[in-house]
């Protein structure tokens, strides 16, 4: 029976939110504006909006005659003088003149003269089809078999660390776990409080709208209350989905659409990644000759572990939702209308607000005492742990962890208990705004 | 008498104040039952003790006879004297969900409002938003919410606040008939006349006390003053003359038709002996005994200045 009526009360809390077109908006609106700004990104730095037809002028000819483009980017090789070439430039469709020098081996330079700039990128891609163009002519002449050089070829990896002390961990300076870390702990403190305020709203407009004296004469002052924060917590994770899905879908087609099948999208494993990939495209355009599939960047990303990254943010962001929450919720009980909300939620948002600014001094310094601490205090320990995690732990410092995860449940349950004896008092006091000593006497009422 | 709901000894106190002191209560089953008090008596506190909303400190609270259990919740109809909805929710929504939060489920939900929202002449709200609704609509609304489920007991705070006229008489027309069907009804209120209309018995709570318990015309008898009022044909003086050493004219009138006299009894003395001795000497028109009404009561119990008021400091 009463496992029902909570039931009941979760579902009108989702519904009414769900169906609210302020919720509808927000969640097709933030995945395009992020899919937006980062096909932007994408667009105005890697791709051309025009295809590019090249006119080569070979004064080797015919050295370069087979040289091959793509669809995007055509090459036709002329024998003809450079002055020629720059006479047929002006008068045909070719968007750019590529002068290829008699003393080229040597020299090991070309020209391109171009009507209007290309991207760097197409620039690259050129730079790379000649290189291989020469470097596969040269490895002829030397009697090399292609599968001999590439065994030749020893791609060599330098990760580097800062020295911290003997002991102490050195700290790897690749930035990209940390990245994407502190995007997840962004995340978690926006969503926390978000949707904490949320709770705390719908208690004040119980309160205000005085159904709730009519609510309570029927379930329990703490069914009501956890069901409100069960169900908008439910709203905040069907958010958080539907922004991770259409995230990816739209990040997905719009990359297909710009870049083609140039790219491979499905290597785009989450939104955060976008700008990885960006990297990891220009890093494969630049390491084009190494002929490796194994690309060092795409490592790194495979060594972010995804599933584990998701449960943690899964687990803090619940376990900090459910702490602030209950915390809010009982703010809400304790007074008549937003305008006196103030006053409480600074001093119980300040350690989220702190976790915040303080996440960006963690992300550079994960093991400093300071993250340790703040990694394990409950009130700022979802955001800070988030990013810490995502750096990466060392076995000998996973009681960290244990320990903030165990500090966490035991202080939400805590925080829970606490504010629905202040939540069953709260809101059957209308007039004047308690004080923070009054409140704290109503966990005796 | 077999209460249908019972307090007793129910103490209740916030910080330092203690709003109830030792109250009891008895709620006979199938009557209409007054709670009455000024404000800030307790009123609210003793019906929030009753429908579980928050529990007494000591006291024991009996539904039938048995402690009441949170199961009984569905037992209970409360309209309390805030009214309020969702008011972003739609009417029918609102309506299915507060009855379901009762125990009903949708389909006995929706057959038990139906009849309401057709005889309250609401059927065309059902679609529409709470905050679209006007005051009074949205009263009666609440009105027919917290009957649907067909509480046992029904306690209705000032429950004809906020009506006009029509509505106020059809709310009440509702309420006898509920009363028929067999159910409970406690009714809290300032207006007197009303208690006089509707209720058989009363209580009556003041800082926190109950001071007074009864049926509404046993009240009435206890708390009369022995005034008589006659209206007769004849001379004063022969009035006076018949009255003798038992009764006193408190006051006289002529009017055109009649005389009409307010006569104070002393020592208990009967209206029998009254007529008697008048009869002889004057035409009698009328005759009653003149009982103070429930507003009389309530004014002279409490505007009495308290001997009390030192224990509360």
């Amino acid at each position: 029976m009463s496992a029902n009526k909570i039931g009941l009360i979760i579902k009108r809390e989702y519904l009414t939110r769900v169906r609210k077109k302020s919720f509808i908006v927000m969640s097709l609106l933030g995945p395009l504006i992020m899919a937006g700004v980062l096909t932007f990104a994408l667009w105005t730095s890697l791709e051309e909006s025009e295809d590019q037809k090249i006119l080569v002028v070979d004064d080797n000819y015919p050295f370069f005659e087979e040289l091959e483009g793509s669809s995007k980017l055509s090459y036709d090789v002329m024998d003809v003088s450079l002055a020629k070439g720059e006479a047929l430039l002006e008068v045909s469709d070719y968007t750019a003149l590529l002068y290829l020098p008699k003393n080229i081996l040597q020299s090991k330079s070309g020209q391109l003269i171009f009507k209007k700039q290309p991207s760097i990128r197409v620039q690259r891609k050129i730079e790379e089809t000649i290189q291989q163009y020469i470097e596969i002519s040269k490895l002829q002449e030397f009697n090399i078999s292609e599968g001999d050089y590439k065994r030749l070829k020893a791609p060599f990896d330098l990760l580097t660390f800062q020295f911290k002390g003997v002991g102490a961990d050195a700290e790897e300076t690749n930035m990209l776990p940390a990245i994407v870390g502190l995007v997840f702990g962004i995340l978690i403190y926006f969503f926390i409080f978000m949707y904490s305020v949320q709770v705390m709203r719908g208690v004040i407009e119980e309160k205000t709208n005085r159904i709730i004296e009519v609510m309570i004469s029927s379930v329990k002052p703490f069914q009501l209350m956890m069901g409100k924060i069960i169900g908008v917590g439910a709203v905040g994770l069907t958010q958080f989905a539907i922004w991770i899905l259409l995230t990816l879908i739209l990040a997905t087609s719009g990359q297909l659409l710009i870049l083609g099948d140039k790219y491979d999208a499905s290597s785009l494993k989450t939104p955060m990644t976008d700008v990885v990939q960006q990297q990891v495209e220009e890093e494969q355009a630049l390491n084009f000759t190494q002929l490796s599939q194994e690309d060092n960047l795409f490592n790194k990303i495979r060594r972010i572990n995804f599933p584990i990254m998701i449960a943690v943010f899964l687990f803090y962001f619940l376990g900090g939702y459910l702490l602030y929450s209950a915390l809010m919720a009982a703010v809400g009980s304790a007074v008549d209308n937003d305008t006196d909300t103030q006053q409480f939620i600074f001093p119980i948002t300040f350690p989220l607000l702190l976790a915040y600014i303080l996440s960006f001094n963690v992300f550079e310094n994960p093991s400093s005492d300071m993250a340790v601490w703040l990694s394990i205090i409950p009130l700022t320990s979802p955001v800070i742990m988030m990013i810490r995690v995502a750096i990466g732990i060392e076995a000998a410092d996973m009681w960290q962890v244990y320990l903030s995860m165990a500090l966490l449940i035991v202080s939400f349950i805590g925080a829970v208990w606490l504010s629905g004896k202040i939540y069953r008092v709260g809101i059957l006091m209308y007039g004047k705004k308690p004080s923070i000593r009054e409140i704290i006497k109503w966990i005796n009422y | 008498m077999s209460y249908l709901l019972e307090g007793n000894n129910i103490n209740k106190h916030f910080g330092n104040f203690q709003v109830l002191k030792n109250v009891s209560i008895g709620i006979p089953e199938g009557q209409i039952f007054g709670l009455l008090g000024p404000n800030g008596a307790g009123k609210t506190t003793l019906i929030r003790t009753l429908t579980q909303i928050t529990a007494p400190d000591s006291g024991e609270i009996l539904f039938k006879g048995q402690a009441l259990k949170t199961s009984n919740t569905s037992d209970f109809g409360y309209l309390p004297e805030e009214r309020g909805l969702y008011r972003k929710m739609k009417v029918g929504e609102q309506a299915l969900y507060l009855c379901q939060i009762k125990g009903l489920d949708k389909k006995q939900a929706y057959a038990q409002l139906k009849p309401w929202f057709e005889r309250l002449e609401m059927e065309s709200w059902w679609e529409k938003k709470v905050e679209e609704l006007s005051k009074g609509m949205q009263q009666k609304l609440q009105f027919a919410i917290t009957v649907a489920h067909r509480p046992k007991i029904l306690i209705l705070d000032e429950p004809f606040s906020g009506f006009d006229p029509i509505n106020t008489e059809a709310i009440k027309r509702e309420i006898l008939m509920l009363k028929e069907e067999g159910t409970t009804i406690v009714f809290s209120t300032h207006n007197m006349a009303s208690v006089e209309e509707l209720c058989e018995n009363i209580t009556l709570i003041n800082r926190g006390k109950n001071i007074l318990s009864g049926s509404v015309s046993d009240i009435r008898k206890s708390f009369s003053k022995s005034l008589f009022e006659v209206e007769f044909h004849g001379s004063k003086v022969a009035f006076a003359n018949a009255l003798g050493y038992q009764f006193e004219i408190a006051e006289i009138t002529e009017k055109p038709e009649f005389t009409q006299a307010v006569v104070m009894a002393h020592d208990g003395a009967s209206s029998k002996a009254l007529l008697t001795s008048l009869i002889q000497h004057v035409e009698i028109i009328s005759f009653r005994e003149n009982l103070p009404t429930m507003n009389d009561i309530f004014i002279d119990l409490v505007g009495r200045p308290q001997t009390s008021i030192s224990e509360e400091a």
